[in-house]
């Protein structure tokens, strides 16, 4: 018990250091941050799939990309107990002079076979439950489609020239948990209503709808994996929809911003610790004078440390609680009905993982306690190379928490890459600075030259200094870079795209149409470039999900199917990355090329084997070149290309996509092409730009937020830099002092230490955000590397500026004391 | 019970990158519990080299030491369990006030009276008044004589005092010394002292030189 209330006296002591409280300030930040995430994700995933549970609309759906022959159809409903199909297009509904882009359901008239179809007679009215779907000949309008087309019940639509009478109002389908985040407008008819209508589109989905107990789902399971390699099953307890996979990107994203944000954490925890280290073995060789062994001081160590952990943690608790409960009201808008929760297990998974992190980063400091010696008190010690204990345990444990975190791959190693080729050229410029600084100064007079001696004397301790503020810097300029980049982006892109009319997917027999049409309305068909929809269902005769376990963005793209274009030649706005693109007119059409990030994160090599499910047919490729998007030369750029040969091999519909140039005229002259022709998928670059408007609202606000923290931490690194040095230079400028030198000097000599410490690091800092940017914008952003060289002056200038100037300020403080209390200290 | 440092033909010598420097060769002694005893010579001699050597905190190069305490042979550990040390520089605890520094050795062993115990120390030493004064509130001698009072509180065997007037006034230094010398008597335990001050070595029960690597009784 006494031990016990020494150790808390000993807390609260360290807690009226400014070290202390810096230490204790950045763990309960981070823990504050990482709480919070974790409780945040975990409340949508549980609403995720509470939501599933009751809104699959069966227990079980099959999702395909084209329908299922009758043989393989009638081998399902042997399966089960029943089934409904559903079908999925994206079509152009009109009514009047309004057009809308639709996401319209066929349903069969066993729809839906579980769950509760919602429907009313005007968008206001009262939902009222609904058996079935629509009968043949109706159409039921979503409430916003019916709010933007001005339909209402009992208006006639034509859909391909068929009139279709609106008759309900459809607030709720069963299934719409699968539609995920889509913001879609929304349409449902009945499938013959459609069946002699030219509707089809290369992103149609086929969904069965099927009621199966546990043992039927196995056979299912067993069966379609053979059967119908290409399809998804979705069960109600699988945990496996589009809105989890949306907010599972969100938060890998997050996850990463955790690694950058712990690199930060481990830089102020780092500098505290030094003065810690150093006041611990004080204390430890104290006790050890009285007798008390040094493994009960390094044990009062320990729980003392564990003691603040759980301090941080009680303060990081109640914060995280507090903010999770606004961020849930904040996201109720996009997830309606979602309830902050408390998920313990989770919880206590992240704590248990901070807690193993910052042990890992305290390690070093507890192996440093067990030389910690009474000897020590008679006779002076130096302090040994400590600095690479600490860099190695450091660069482990956030090596960690990125594996831990992240699902790129490729942006993760990108990320530790700059940062530790970053500190290396730090290390060696500080030792470069500082030696040629040194030898410059021998000879000489004056500060300056007194200044790179005492730094060099204390080399080690200031190139740990220089590398937690370049490191700091590094973090910092690059988030506010890449955040300044790709607003910037973004908000250009509407300008800088090629074309205002987006063609996302037309079929063959309607080029012909879009370029009468174009002539007629005095527009231009810039670019037209054909595809056929593929997925990539094996990789070296291997299932795509067998393949590989670890989730990416890639791998979630390639579940669906893609656009697989072909050419001979090269794309203008395509470059070749690696391997060897295909001969002219070549006789060996199964080749295929690829972008870099993909065969990074599918870990794909030249000569693996594709095979790719095109029409319900199977086509192998050997993966043989790399290419990469180039800006100029158009903006339509595919994943896959294979030869041009390869297209007299393929059975399936040649479907194009491009861009056009439309005149202020033209616009109102769409609705009549879209009446034709209503799979025509042609995306206005204003609707565009609004999407990425709202894209950007919700990029800014998780940016801004990330800015934020890196920011505040930030200050702790600066705050502890300040703080872990502060002993140092009071002993310095009181010895200083009463050897003569006058308070102005001494100011002088701080002013020169911080510089150069401030300018190496700025340096270092910038160097750092190059590589990061040389690396990362074009390979994960898209962007091409233009560092604007009088913002990275100026923030390499305020950087400097606000380090000095803080240097400056602690050390008029430390002026401020008596020499005689200067050389007590 | 006996306690007991004995030291047999012990060597010491440390090695720089050029030349090996050899502080005593063959030297024996034993310190016995109730007994005070000087250690005095130039600087350099390697005084403090040998009273850690005696107080377990070092190894010698060469030779053979023994603790027994309580009649038992014990090891460096235990020894310095039994032990309490008093510095040149005082070593407190700057954030602790008096009496949290002396009631530090006590709290430590788990004593539940510790500050009870730190405040009759305290009368004793003449600090009543100062308990709640910071080391940097207090003067040399009155933090010396915190220091001493801290090292007898949890009346160790021995105690290793390394110049401790080294820092102080003459007329301060007799008074700590005075006081070393009482509490030593009056908790019987072994002092080893390591000094400059030949009046406070002629305090001592034996006094030895050390010089040029040889131990000498001094008269």
């Amino acid at each position: 018990m006494m031990k016990l209330s020494l150790v808390f006296e000993n807390i609260a002591l360290n807690l009226r250091g400014g070290d202390g409280r810096v230490s204790m300030l950045t763990q309960t930040t981070l823990l504050f941050f990482l709480l919070t995430l974790t409780l945040t994700s975990t409340s949508i995933q549980r609403y995720l799939t509470e939501n599933l549970d009751q809104m699959l609309g069966s227990d079980m759906v099959l999702e395909s990309h084209s329908p299922l022959d009758d043989v393989t159809q009638k081998s399902l409903s042997e399966l089960v107990d029943n089934v409904s199909r559903t079908r999925l297009m994206g079509i152009t509904l009109t009514f009047k002079d309004r057009w809308e882009r639709v996401q319209l359901k066929l349903v069969d008239s066993a729809y839906p076979l579980q769950g509760e179809l919602t429907v009313g007679e005007t968008q206001a009215s009262p939902p009222l439950p609904a058996e079935k779907g629509p009968i043949i000949g109706e159409i039921w309008l979503g409430p916003r489609l019916a709010t933007k087309l001005g339909a209402r019940v009992g208006d006639t639509l034509t859909l391909g020239g068929r009139p279709l009478q609106v008759s309900r109002i459809i607030f709720h389908e069963p299934d719409r948990i699968l539609e995920g985040h889509s913001v879609a407008m929304r349409a449902m008819v009945h499938e013959d209503t459609a069946s002699n209508l030219p509707l089809g589109s290369s992103n149609e989905r086929f969904r069965y709808l099927l009621s199966a107990d546990q043992q039927q789902q196995q056979k299912i399971e067993a069966w379609a994996k053979e059967a119908l390699p290409g399809a998804t099953l979705i069960k109600k307890y699988g945990g496996q929809h589009p809105l989890a996979g949306f907010w599972k990107r969100t938060e890998n994203f997050l996850g990463l911003a955790s690694v950058i944000l712990f690199f930060m954490a481990a830089v102020a925890l780092d500098m505290t610790n030094r003065r810690w280290l150093a006041n611990m073995r004080y204390r430890l060789a104290i006790y050890t004078s009285f007798g008390t062994p040094l493994r009960t001081g390094i044990t009062m160590a320990g729980a003392e440390w564990l003691i603040t952990f759980l301090i941080s943690l009680f303060f990081a608790v109640f914060i995280a609680g507090f903010s999770h409960s606004l961020i849930i009201a904040e996201l109720q808008s996009y997830f309606p009905g979602l309830e902050g929760e408390w998920q313990l297990t989770r919880a206590l998974k992240t704590v248990g993982l901070v807690f193993l992190l910052l042990l890992a980063l305290q390690v070093p400091s507890f192996i440093q306690l067990r030389h910690a010696s009474l000897l020590s008190l008679i006779r002076s010690g130096s302090e040994s190379s400590y600095v690479w204990q600490r860099l190695l345990w450091g660069v482990s444990a956030v090596t960690l928490l990125a594996a831990a975190y992240s699902d790129n791959l490729l942006l993760t190693a990108m990320t530790l890459a700059a940062i530790i080729a970053a500190l290396a050229f730090m290390i060696a410029l500080t030792w470069l600075v500082l030696w040629l600084g040194d030898h410059w100064g021998r000879r000489r007079t004056g500060l300056l030259p007194f200044a790179f001696f005492i730094m060099r004397q204390r080399l080690f301790a200031k190139s740990a200094q220089i590398m937690g503020l370049g490191l700091c810097g590094l973090l910092l300029l690059f988030t506010l870079m890449l955040m300044k980049d790709l607003g910037g982006m973004m908000e250009s892109y509407g300008r800088t795209h090629d074309g205002n009319l987006l063609v996302s997917e037309a079929q063959a027999d309607q080029i012909d149409a879009i370029h009468d049409w174009a002539n007629d309305t005095g527009s231009q068909v810039r670019q037209l470039r054909p595809f056929v929809s593929a997925q990539l269902v094996m990789i070296n005769g291997v299932s795509l999900a067998d393949y590989l376990q670890t989730p990416s963005d890639t791998m979630t793209t390639l579940q669906k199917p893609i656009r697989l274009s072909w050419t001979d030649d090269m794309p203008a706005n395509n470059r070749l990355m690696g391997g060897t693109w295909w001969q002219n007119h070549t006789d060996n059409w199964q080749q295929i090329s690829t972008e870099p990030e993909v065969m990074t994160d599918m870990r794909l090599s030249y000569g693996d084997q594709l095979t790719y499910l095109i029409d319900g047919r199977s086509y192998e490729f050997t993966l043989v070149a790399s290419h990469a998007y180039q800006p100029g030369g158009g903006s339509i750029t595919f994943w896959f290309q294979v030869p041009g040969s390869a297209r007299s091999q393929i059975v399936a519909p040649t479907r194009y996509m491009g861009s056009m140039e439309l005149p202020e005229t033209a616009w109102d002259k769409l609705a009549g092409l879209w009446q034709r022709y209503p799979t025509l998928s042609l995306v206005p670059m204003k609707e565009l730009t609004e999407r990425f408007d709202r894209t950007l609202g919700v990029v800014t606000k998780v940016t801004n937020g990330y800015a934020g923290m890196v920011l505040l931490l930030s200050l702790f690194v600066l705050a502890a830099s300040v703080s872990g040095y502060r002993a140092d230079d009071r002993q310095k400028n009181g010895l200083l002092m009463s050897m003569g030198l006058k308070p102005a000097d001494c100011l002088w000599l701080n002013f020169y230490d911080w510089g150069i410490s401030a300018l190496i690091a700025a340096t270092g800092a910038v160097v750092g955000t190059w590589i990061a940017g040389v690396l990362i914008y074009d390979a994960q952003f898209g962007l091409n590397y233009n560092p604007d060289m009088l913002w990275i002056l100026g923030t390499l200038t305020a950087m400097v500026t606000v380090v000095c100037l803080v240097g400056y300020i602690a050390c008029r403080g430390s002026l401020r004391v008596s020499v005689r209390d200067l050389l007590a200290s | 019970m006996q306690n007991k440092i004995e030291l047999t033909r012990i060597r010491h010598y440390f090695d720089t990158t050029t030349e090996r420097i050899e502080l005593f060769r063959n030297l024996s002694q034993t310190i016995i519990s109730g007994e005070s005893l000087a250690i005095v010579g130039p600087s350099g001699a390697g005084k403090s080299s040998l009273l850690s050597i005696a107080a377990g905190l070092e190894i010698p190069s060469e030779g053979d030491i023994r603790f027994t305490i309580g009649g038992k042979q014990v090891d460096a550990l235990a020894m310095r369990a039994n032990s309490g040390f008093i510095f040149q520089q005082f070593h407190l605890m700057p954030e602790l006030d008096a009496i949290g520094n002396l009631a530090l050795p006590l709290r430590l062993k788990g004593d539940p009276n510790a500050f009870d115990k730190a405040a009759d120390w305290l009368s004793k030493v003449d600090l009543k008044d100062r308990a709640r004064h910071h080391p940097h509130q207090l003067s040399g001698g009155e933090q010396q004589r915190i220091a001493v009072a801290r090292a007898f509180v949890s009346t160790p065997r021995f105690i290793f005092a390394d110049e401790p007037t080294g820092n102080l006034d003459a007329r301060t230094s007799e008074g700590v010394t005075d006081l070393m010398f009482d509490c030593a008597r009056e908790t019987s335990c072994g002092l080893v002292i390591v000094t400059h001050s030949k009046r406070l070595a002629l305090k001592a029960d034996k006094s030895l030189r050390l010089e040029s690597g040889l131990l000498e009784l001094v008269a």
